[in-house]
């Protein structure tokens, strides 16, 4: 992969994106967020982002409610029921250069091997022994918010079976997968080599995640970044996802406060009867089809001067930290765990464009 | 003298073998007890001789620390009875590792109290728990607070009782409060052994649990108190102290307001130490009503929520809230009325417009 020839794209490195709270992106050792990805390039911008409907930086003023999507027709049920009632550690990606579809299988070898190497590192192991680890890349048909989103990429790290017989199952140790729902706005101004996949998930030991991560940002030279969720758009989430309608498995929603500036830590969880939070967003929310600001500040207010009628305490002043509801739960350091398969969709297209929001 | 060349002689001797069920919990009791606490607990267990402990070898692994220990038990045939006082020995120590759950005992109307007599209590109460499950350890240990510790090990019909999952009971002779720990699905037949053999009438559990032991005590025996802290001396703070030597051109803005945040806090508070407890639980069931410009729901059913609060201590937390100007001064009675109501748990109902705690049931 020659660097002369590509066009160059540069990440703004100087200005934090107003969601991350002054935390150092990846790239650098962080100790808050425990991951050293080693990137060895720094790419330059020639081309410039824009968001259809809001400024650089900010949040949206309004979101459609996503219509709940029956995943397409070929979806591949098993592989997305194993996405369900997981947690997830959320990544934003850029755009991966001459990244294809067509060599996935090349992949899985080239990252078994890079992955049997780094766990090797300072062990005197025989040379061709594997360690019994296995890597897998494949696709997941049937996440896809618009045609034009790129088909959603599973990498499963399994050990082999240590046992005799040959049906013995290998034990999947990590997983993680790449998905963009609904990212037309940064799909249009991407030139052609370029693969945008810009939500990463994962779900096992850091430790592999950074192996993982840094295969992929060495090979398709593209920036992993941990993806954090503000406090507003947390309030978000409870009230879009408050809002929808869940036949079975019906949770309170449970919105957690976490108390600054005092001695003693203190967290506060005020959970609502699901029916009666549900009441109270469909008093707020007025235009069909579309949420705005104002309403999930409303409804978020209503709450809090319910909670400071009863206790005199301002939640406002506090920090919102975790949101759980029947459909997902996320919380602030940026994990998320999604309970419905029918509002898959709709949950990972606002992950996507909190994703994109914070690599622009 | 190397643990290899201990002499098993007296054991052998005897011809009383160690119960292997009982080595094994001697062995797990004391790889939980911290390094440096071994020899103190060891001592006050008062089961093996100075000799034999001055043998014990304490510059090595725990396992081989508890290994030993295990061998001289075995030397002077501990059963089932010892190892359960070392345990009770632990758990006294590190009681604030287990959640306690408070229990009051009534009387009958006209019922007298009659005075306490500890060797009668422990006969009825083994009695009562034995007519009903012959397969339970029971152990006493009283402590100098008039506190009787009570060690319950539970089997079953057919099996022997589960040592390590021994239920914990704090009794304290002069009043009618117990405290409880660790207690799975006895509770019935606990219930009715401690009133037996303590000649109350009635037991009910009282919504109030914490990890703190000693401030479950202090809240129940209003051992502190609001206004003045009598307990846990300390001295006095100066108020009036001598002003520093600020530029007198820096006013403090609001500083009436500080002022009076901080002194009605105090009153609601009091200006002691607050007692410890962990969490404190509101299930709300009243009308929905926002300020007037947010007259949103107009249904006439209760807006149905339950909050929790969490800290490693509590009170000290919703305390300094106002100063921090989080709270509004006075902040809610429905915080600060835990220790005089010695709940943490709530069910809030509406009454008539205004809000009031009912004290229902659990």
């Amino acid at each position: 992969m020659r660097r002369s020839g590509r066009p160059s794209l540069r990440r703004r490195q100087d200005m934090d994106t107003p969601d991350s709270g002054g935390k150092t992106p990846l790239g650098r050792k962080t100790a808050e967020t425990g991951i050293n990805f080693t990137s060895s390039t720094r790419f330059s911008r020639g081309l410039t982002f824009i968001r259809g409907h809001t400024l650089f930086g900010q949040s949206p003023t309004r979101r459609i409610i996503p219509q709940t999507s029956l995943l397409q027709e070929n979806a591949d049920s098993q592989k997305i029921a194993f996405l369900l009632r997981k947690q997830w550690t959320l990544y934003s990606v850029t755009p991966m250069y001459k990244f294809s579809y067509d060599n996935l299988k090349e992949y899985s070898r080239l990252l078994s091997a890079f992955v049997a190497a780094e766990k090797q590192k300072g062990l005197a192991v025989e040379v061709g022994n594997d360690l019994g680890i296995k890597v897998t890349l494949s696709t997941i048909l049937g996440l896809k918010g618009t045609d034009q989103d790129q088909v959603a990429i599973l990498v499963q790290i399994a050990s082999r079976s240590q046992l005799p017989f040959e049906n013995a199952e290998d034990k999947v140790v990590w997983s993680g997968w790449f998905c963009c729902i609904s990212g037309d706005d940064l799909l249009e101004s991407v030139p052609e080599d370029f693969t945008c996949l810009s939500l990463f998930l994962a779900n096992g030991a850091e430790s592999y995640t950074a192996i993982v991560g840094s295969w992929f940002q060495k090979t398709f030279d593209c920036y992993f970044s941990r993806l954090t969720i503000s406090p507003l758009n947390l309030a978000w989430m409870a009230a879009m996802w408050t809002g929808c309608k869940v036949d079975s498995h019906i949770a309170a929603t449970e919105l957690v406060f976490s108390v600054p500036c005092i001695p003693q830590s203190l967290d506060i969880s005020y959970a609502i009867h699901p029916e009666d939070a549900k009441a109270l967003w469909d008093t707020v929310q007025k235009t069909p089809g579309e949420v705005t600001q104002e309403e999930v500040n409303l409804f978020m207010d209503c709450l809090y001067s319910h909670f400071h009628r009863h206790f005199k305490i301002h939640l406002s002043a506090t920090r919102l930290v975790k949101v759980s509801t029947s459909i997902a739960s996320a919380h602030c350091d940026g994990n998320i765990k999604i309970l419905h398969s029918k509002h898959l969709i709709g949950v990972l297209m606002l992950l996507t464009e909190l994703a994109i929001s914070q690599i622009q | 003298m190397s643990a290899s060349g201990r002499r098993r002689r007296g054991a052998l001797d005897s011809g009383f073998t160690m119960d292997e069920t009982v080595a094994e919990y001697i062995r797990r009791t004391v790889l939980k007890i911290p390094r440096h606490e071994i020899m103190e607990m060891l001592t006050t267990w008062d089961f093996l001789s100075k000799t034999q402990l001055q043998t014990i070898n304490m510059h090595q692994i725990k396992e081989s620390i508890s290994q030993e220990v295990v061998e001289l038990c075995e030397e002077n045939s501990a059963s089932i009875k010892q190892a359960a006082i070392l345990d009770m020995i632990y758990n006294h120590t590190y009681r604030n590792k287990k959640i306690w759950t408070v229990y009051r005992m009534t009387k009958a109307a006209g019922e007298e109290t009659d005075s306490f007599n500890l060797a009668d209590f422990k006969y009825n109460f083994k009695r009562s728990l034995r007519s009903a499950l012959k397969n339970v350890t029971i152990n006493f240990r009283e402590y100098e607070d008039n506190a009787t510790w009570i060690r319950i090990a539970w089997g079953t019909q057919y099996t022997k009782p589960n040592q390590y999952k021994a239920t914990y009971v704090v009794y304290h002779s002069q009043t009618p409060y117990v405290f409880i720990s660790s207690l799975r699905n006895r509770i019935p037949l606990l219930c009715q052994a401690l009133v037996h053999a303590s000649n109350y009438h009635d037991i009910h559990e009282m919504e109030l649990r914490s990890r703190c032991l000693d401030s479950l005590k202090d809240i129940v025996f209003k051992r502190y108190c609001q206004t003045f802290q009598t307990y846990h001396p300390r001295p006095l703070q100066e108020r009036n102290v001598a002003p520093e030597k600020v530029d007198p051109r820096i006013i403090q803005e609001n500083k009436r307001e500080k002022e009076r945040i901080q002194s009605v806090n105090q009153e609601v508070f009091g200006e002691g130490l607050q007692p410890k407890i962990e969490f404190a639980q509101y299930k709300l069931e009243t009308m929905f009503k926002g300020e007037p410009e947010m007259d949103i729901l107009t249904e006439k059913e209760p807006f149905r929520c339950v909050v929790k609060f969490s800290s490693p201590h509590l009170l000290e937390a919703l305390k300094s809230l106002a100063p921090a100007g989080m709270a509004d001064a006075p902040i809610s009675p429905l915080l600060t009325c835990i220790p005089q109501k010695a709940r943490n748990y709530f069910k809030i109902k509406e009454r008539k417009g205004i809000l009031s705690a009912s004290c229902l049931g659990p």
